[in-house]
């Protein structure tokens, strides 16, 4: 008879990536694996760098607008949305009330379309087909509107520091109202279809766990870190443009597991909807941009701003030296910050689990490597 | 500049009589922001100032972000007394480096989840091997911030045992964040 401690056992090394479905796009893990335990995880990234940070140096205040884009391809106007408000901060301008109503209705939606793809390739990752399917519709109907709103699809360029590039069409509040019970039916139709899942909750219940002190020196933000029981959100927080206006709660999480960051973001969904009919209710009339030069040399100075995307807390810091360009940018990455916290959450959990847990994180390679 | 002020050029010689100095730049002249706490900010400031004491070098801020200046040797066991002093500052919520060509300066901004301010401590750095103590052992935070810093600017981080690339490939030469980076004619790979 021997028994397992009389073998020989050796630590093998597991190449996870760059090309993995599951990766969602181009990132590499190196798995140390014990059989099918996995001991210690080596994320590598940068495949995706494109240097933002030193491009946006280049440029005009204006043109960097269209590099935030490119930073976050899910949550475009949400980035937008960061930047121009760390311009404003240093042009020293403010948004009238309508532009700041059109930008979060529109940065609350961007949130939802946002979850919502994270809902289906959530799924996806752990196997279920369907849900993608809800997801994608949904999302459709919304980039639609953007499309209508914006002029494109997803690469909108439509925020400008000090309001907004254009009025919104006539038809926007009744049609963002009908988009509202749209889509409302679908993500109760994702939630009822996954989130009670006996076989989702096998594998997402206890799976990734990490407690609030750790979650936070980690830096982690957004659901993420609220799954863990801290209750930080920039816009309740630190509250900026028009959200202290707005009614509307913050879920937290208690457990620190997958299937709590799964949750967070469908309940975010229902409060995000919610928000969008408020501000529909109070939506004022006025002018869209508040005066300034179209190429405006901010006093010298530093700033720096944060908002809530929808993986996090995104900052920018921005220095001037008194010219039309930034002197510096320097953009705080949601999803670079969670991946930190990926090694903690996946040390002793299962191979199949380490899918599952970097899914939960929702991370989006553009920004992780910008 | 084609049109000129017929007055502004009558005075232009009276005040050329000392030594003429090249302007660096032509343009409009720049403005300096004034740095104006708020309410919120001149707490929070008061609040770091009695943390840190006599390490401050020099502080100012805007809005609600006060920020002070410590000497570099200093850094680690400021941003220590933030973390466990009353004020709290438990996240490292973003860290960057500013090339600003004579020096480097390291910013730090750090963040209290549970009273919700923030502050930033800046250190200056030497532009020719730049290097600053890790804070590693205060925030895991640091680790991926750190390796960032000395890919793209050169700073180094003793603390940090690991330093391997993180955004640029291995073998990659030179630090692409720094201002005497060329932007175009690099080596395409």
């Amino acid at each position: 008879m021997t028994t397992e401690s009389q073998f020989e056992t050796v630590d093998m090394m597991l190449n996870m990536g760059p090309q993995h479905p599951a990766t969602h796009g181009v990132f590499r893990m190196v798995l140390k694996v014990d059989g099918e335990k996995v001991i210690d995880v080596i994320p590598h990234i940068g495949y995706l760098h494109r240097g933002t940070e030193r491009l946006a140096e280049v440029e005009t205040y204006g043109q960097v607008i269209t590099l935030f884009d490119r930073v976050d391809y899910i949550a475009n106007l949400n980035n937008e949305l960061a930047f121009v408000r760390a311009g404003e901060q240093i042009m020293e301008v403010e948004a009238p009330e309508r532009a700041q109503y059109i930008r979060v209705i529109l940065a609350e939606l961007n949130r939802v379309a946002s979850h919502l793809l994270f809902i289906g390739t959530y799924a996806i990752d752990l196997g279920a087909m369907t849900p993608v399917m809800y997801g994608f519709r949904e999302r459709e109907r919304i980039q639609n509107l953007f499309e209508h709103v914006t002029g494109a699809r997803m690469m909108h360029n439509y925020m400008r520091i000090g309001g907004v590039k254009a009025d919104v069409p006539d038809d926007f509040v009744p049609w963002v109202r009908q988009l509202i019970g749209e889509v409302r039916k679908g993500v109760e139709e994702c939630d009822k279809l996954l989130s009670t899942n006996e076989v989702f909750l096998g594998r997402t219940r206890g799976v990734g766990v990490i407690d609030g002190p750790t979650a936070i020196s980690c830096g982690l933000t957004g659901p993420s870190l609220r799954g863990s029981g801290v209750a930080y959100d920039v816009r309740k927080d630190d509250p900026y443009e028009i959200y202290p206006y707005l009614n509307y709660k913050v879920p937290v999480g208690e457990n620190g597991d997958c299937w709590d960051r799964y949750y967070l973001r469908m309940l975010e969904c229902y409060e995000s909807l919610s928000m969008i009919e408020q501000c529909l209710d109070q939506f004022p009339e006025g002018p869209i941009m508040a005066a300034g030069r179209r190429i405006a040399r901010p006093p010298a100075g530093e700033v720096f701003s944060h908002s809530e995307n929808p993986r996090g807390d995104l900052g920018v810091y921005l220095v001037s030296d008194g010219t039309d360009k930034p002197y510096r940018v320097k953009i705080r990455p949601p999803s670079f910050c969670n991946l930190v916290g990926l090694a903690t959450m996946t040390r002793g959990s299962y191979i199949a689990d380490a899918v599952a847990i970097l899914g939960s994180l929702d991370i989006v390679l553009g920004e992780v490597d910008r | 500049m084609t049109e000129q002020d017929p007055k502004a050029a009558a005075e232009a010689p009276k005040e050329a009589a000392a030594p003429a100095e090249k302007p660096a730049r032509h343009g409009p002249p720049i403005v300096i922001a004034e740095e104006v706490l708020n309410e919120r900010g001149e707490q929070t400031a008061a609040q770091l100032a009695s943390t840190l004491g006599t390490l401050v070098l020099d502080s100012a801020g805007r809005e609600d972000n006060p920020w002070v200046r410590v000497d570099a040797k200093e850094l680690h066991a400021a941003a220590k007394k933030c973390r466990d002093g009353e004020i709290g500052m438990d996240m490292l919520n973003l860290m960057l480096a500013v090339d600003w060509v004579d020096r480097i300066q390291m910013i730090y901004v750090l963040y209290s989840t549970t009273n919700n301010r923030k502050v930033i401590l800046k250190a200056d750095l030497p532009a020719e091997s730049p290097a600053i103590d890790s804070l590693t052992d205060l925030w895991e935070a640091a680790t991926w911030y750190e390796r960032e810093t000395h890919d793209l600017f050169g700073v180094d981080f003793p603390g940090n045992s690991d330093m391997s690339p993180l955004l640029l490939y291995e073998g990659f030469e030179g630090h692409p964040g720094l201002k005497s980076y060329p932007l175009n004619d690099y080596e395409e790979w």
